[in-house]
């Protein structure tokens, strides 16, 4: 394992990280307005992706025309995509979702599966299923050598216009009137509606920045790995979700800050060599099992009064850490229990989960051998991220409202 | 059923309201036995028995998903995991891949035990979180059980999937041909309708009502919120369980591929198009989105020319004649349309759960009323202090 190496593939988790974060904004923003998790936003991605490579293939744009022309196209195409992808957010919201504000949680989620497999198969229909191509004249080629290492200058390209949207962002909520509006409606809808905010107008307009923001980062893939297809907004939907939850949905910050995380977990989980990582679960499960079964009942204990810490309670509180699962299932059937008990039992099971999530981890690598990890496999690390992060922490790590908003 | 209408009803559905729901139950029942009869017949192509086949399939899956979604208000994108659990279970214990040969009864079982397991293990850590992030989890779970299906090659042979499950021999009846297939899975949809339909009735399927309905009112009237939820956690993905057993011998061939992601979201298409805790909702739900593509592409490329002979549709543009006979094609933007519009203009569902109703139309307070009154057990002189 070269300084080069890891070096590279840092640069590579940010870029993901970065491209993640652009679509993880739009996720976050909508819940912050609304606590609804628009679950069309990874179609809404694709699309602006296409219609950035289709409005591409339009201009004609070819290795023959001097570079400034390539980039007015490339700077062309991108405006068209991100007006396209800003009606359509637009308008999935006026006709999918406004109908429905006010009614029980689970029927607008409804409505947003329904609206992303509609969206999927329109998509299908009218740009076909096959993978739509960006006119690598378009792209640059170039790469530069830094501390040793092969770095394609489209990595520092991506940084560079994720980070300038974003501090745009920042601007727009925290200096500007929409921003305040959106920042009054994301704290207290009613409250805000009372102060004369026209709240409608604000969710229109948090959809319309987070179906943009979406575009660029449609557009971006889209020349990251060449091509873009109808279903590739599903996993993207899903890891930037997965990044915005881990950072703390509804927090702005945070959902930059998780993409970031889940980017580098993603590069490093396969690209570095799996010896070591099993290695790593090794020592993890070692630690999560020490923690199981010595340390917390031990902290757990801690929290009774000393005249009531009989051995048989004590001994009781340490086979519940053992034989968390037996013990979960049968404090949650028992129809009394007392709160230490319970808060201990499910604690353990968490505990338990999560050194069974680690051992399988290094039973998996170890398996693997030294090969790389199958892509296939990625997939796994963002899902398993997510719900360690759901069970262990559902407010994420820099919590669910920030301070920033307040 | 009866009782949920009230306010603008037109006559024919007053009419067949009057009609006892046994005559409904019963004119079912009888239909579905006799169905297959018209293939030995000779009136019908062997196709539409299969397409039966399939539909019963998603009408056990529709059953088992309304339980957790529609009863209980809690959202499952990856139900279709529990159902790859049952399949995976019978086709390595009753296939030459490993090498077991299991019989019929113990698998059915195992099946069924093994995805319950499953729904504990999901359940236990995950229901404390609220509805749209157990969506999440679950979808997360679902790919997860999938990818493990296709990469864990050793045993499950990866993307090419287990072939050549053995056919079930119950109690000396093989069973090979489609028609005795679809007795089979009729047999045990009407089992579960059943089963189901006394769960729900049962204090149990009250629990859930009134959870989903209003969980801390519930729990403050002594519902163990927890015990409740996973109950209808572990009960629906047994009936997943259930549905892969009897598929995986049925296909005699599964892979990955059927277990994908948009097989869960076509499922809860099909509980809310038929209504969301409604049993006889989910049925109906279940067979209309599954055979109508298949009937819309025979109506148009079969039934249509023999009647109107087989020109009727050349003056049509090219368009409207390749979107009626390749209907296949359209079939997912149907489902998202569908659940789209349902959810807008009808939450309810074709046939409406009664208390489902009074959730989604709160303006109306005669069911509202009916709600607290059948699962809070509110009186009339308790009215005023909830004011």
């Amino acid at each position: 394992m070269s300084f080069e190496q890891v070096f590279s593939l840092t640069v590579s988790g940010v870029t993901v990280g970065m491209i993640y974060a652009l679509i993880a904004l739009g996720y976050t923003m909508v819940y912050g307005v609304l606590e609804f998790i628009n679950f069309a936003h990874g179609e809404v991605f694709t699309f602006g992706g296409i219609m950035a490579a289709v409005v591409l293939g339009w201009t004609g744009v070819s290795d023959a025309m001097p570079i400034w022309l390539r980039v007015v196209c490339l700077g062309g195409a991108l405006v068209a995509a991100v007006l396209a992808t800003v009606g359509l957010g637009l308008a999935i919201e006026r006709l999918a979702y406004r109908p429905l504000r006010g009614r029980s949680r689970i029927i607008p989620l409804l409505a947003a599966i329904g609206v992303s497999i509609t969206l999927q198969q329109l998509m299908i229909l009218v740009f076909g299923p096959d993978s739509i191509i960006v006119p690598p004249s378009v792209v640059p080629a170039q790469f530069v050598t830094l501390f040793g290492s092969r770095i394609r200058v489209l990595a520092f390209i991506i940084i560079g216009i994720s980070l300038l949207l974003m501090l745009g962002l920042t601007y727009i909520v925290r200096s500007t009137r929409i921003g305040k509006a959106m920042r009054a409606t994301s704290q207290d809808i009613e409250a805000a509606q009372m102060m004369g905010i026209e709240t409608n107008h604000v969710i229109a307009f948090t959809f319309a920045v987070g179906s943009g923001l979406a575009a660029v980062g449609g557009l971006l893939v889209t020349m990251y790995y060449g091509s873009i297809r109808f279903d590739s907004g599903y996993i993207y939907g899903l890891k930037a979700f997965t990044a915005a939850v881990l950072g703390g949905i509804g927090n702005i910050p945070g959902a930059v800050v998780g993409s970031l995380i889940l980017g580098l977990a993603e590069t490093y989980g396969v690209g570095l060599n799996l010896g070591l990582l099993m290695w790593f679960f090794v020592a993890g499960l070692a630690a999560g099992l020490y923690f199981q079964l010595v340390r917390a009942p031990k902290r757990r204990l801690k929290h009774i009064r000393e005249e009531d810490r009989t051995p048989a309670y004590e001994r009781e509180i340490m086979r519940l850490y053992r034989l968390a699962p037996v013990y979960a299932v049968r404090v949650a059937l028992a129809k009394r229990t007392d709160a230490l008990m319970a808060v201990s039992a499910r604690h353990a099971l968490q505990l338990t989960l999560g050194n069974v999530f680690l051992a399988v981890m290094a039973i998996v690598f170890f398996l693997n051998g030294h090969a790389q990890i199958d892509p296939q496999w990625q997939n796994v690390i963002a899902f398993a991220v997510m719900m360690i992060i759901l069970l262990f922490r559902p407010s994420g790590l820099l919590g669910e409202h920030s301070q920033e908003k307040v | 059923m009866a009782k949920s209408g009230g306010k603008k009803r037109g006559p024919i559905a007053t009419a067949l309201g009057r009609v006892p729901r046994w005559v409904y139950l019963t004119a079912a029942l009888v239909l579905a036995v006799l169905f297959p009869l018209l293939h030995s017949a000779g009136l019908m192509d062997m196709l539409w028995i299969r397409v039966a086949i399939r539909s019963l399939t998603f009408v056990l899956l529709a059953l088992g998903l309304n339980v957790v979604m529609g009863e209980t208000g809690l959202l499952n994108l990856g139900y279709v995991a529990f159902f790859a659990i049952g399949a995976y279970t019978t086709a390595l214990l009753s296939s030459p891949s490993l090498g077991f040969h299991w019989s019929f009864w113990p698998l059915l079982v195992l099946s069924m035990v093994f995805a319950m397991l499953a729904g504990l293990l999901v359940g236990l850590p995950t229901l404390r979180l609220r509805g749209d992030y157990l969506a999440i989890v679950t979808l997360a779970f679902g790919e997860i059980v999938r990818t493990v299906f296709l990469n864990v090659t050793s045993i499950t042979n990866g993307a090419a999937g287990i072939p050549a499950i053995y056919t079930p021999n119950i109690f000396g009846w093989v069973v090979t041909e489609p028609p005795q297939f679809y007795y089979l899975i009729l047999f045990f949809v009407v089992v579960v309708v059943i089963a189901l339909t006394n769960v729900k009735n049962s204090r149990v399927g009250r629990a859930w009502n009134a959870l989903r309905e209003d969980e801390i009112a519930a729990i403050h009237s002594g519902i163990d919120a927890t015990r409740a939820k996973i109950l209808a956690m572990v009960i629906s993905a047994g009936v997943a369980g259930l549905a892969g057993c009897l598929f995986a011998y049925y296909q005699s061939f599964i892979n990955p591929t059927y277990f994908l992601f948009m097989q869960s979201v076509i499922v809860v298409c099909m509980v809310v198009l038929g209504g969301m805790g409604s049993i006889p909702g989910a049925v109906i739900g279940a067979i209309v989105l599954d055979s109508l593509p298949d009937v819309i592409r025979a109506t148009f490329s079969d039934w249509l020319p023999r009647v109107f002979g087989p020109t009727f549709m050349a003056s049509w543009p090219a368009w409207l004649q390749s979107f009626f006979t390749d209907f296949e094609k359209y079939r997912l933007l149907l489902f998202g349309i569908v659940v789209v519009l349902v959810v807008i203009f009808r939450p309810e569902g074709l046939l409406p759960d009664t208390l489902w109703r009074s959730e989604t139309h709160e303006e109306d307070p005669r069911e509202q009323e009916y709600t607290r009154q059948t699962l809070f057990d509110i009186d009339e002189g308790n009215q005023d202090l909830e004011a």
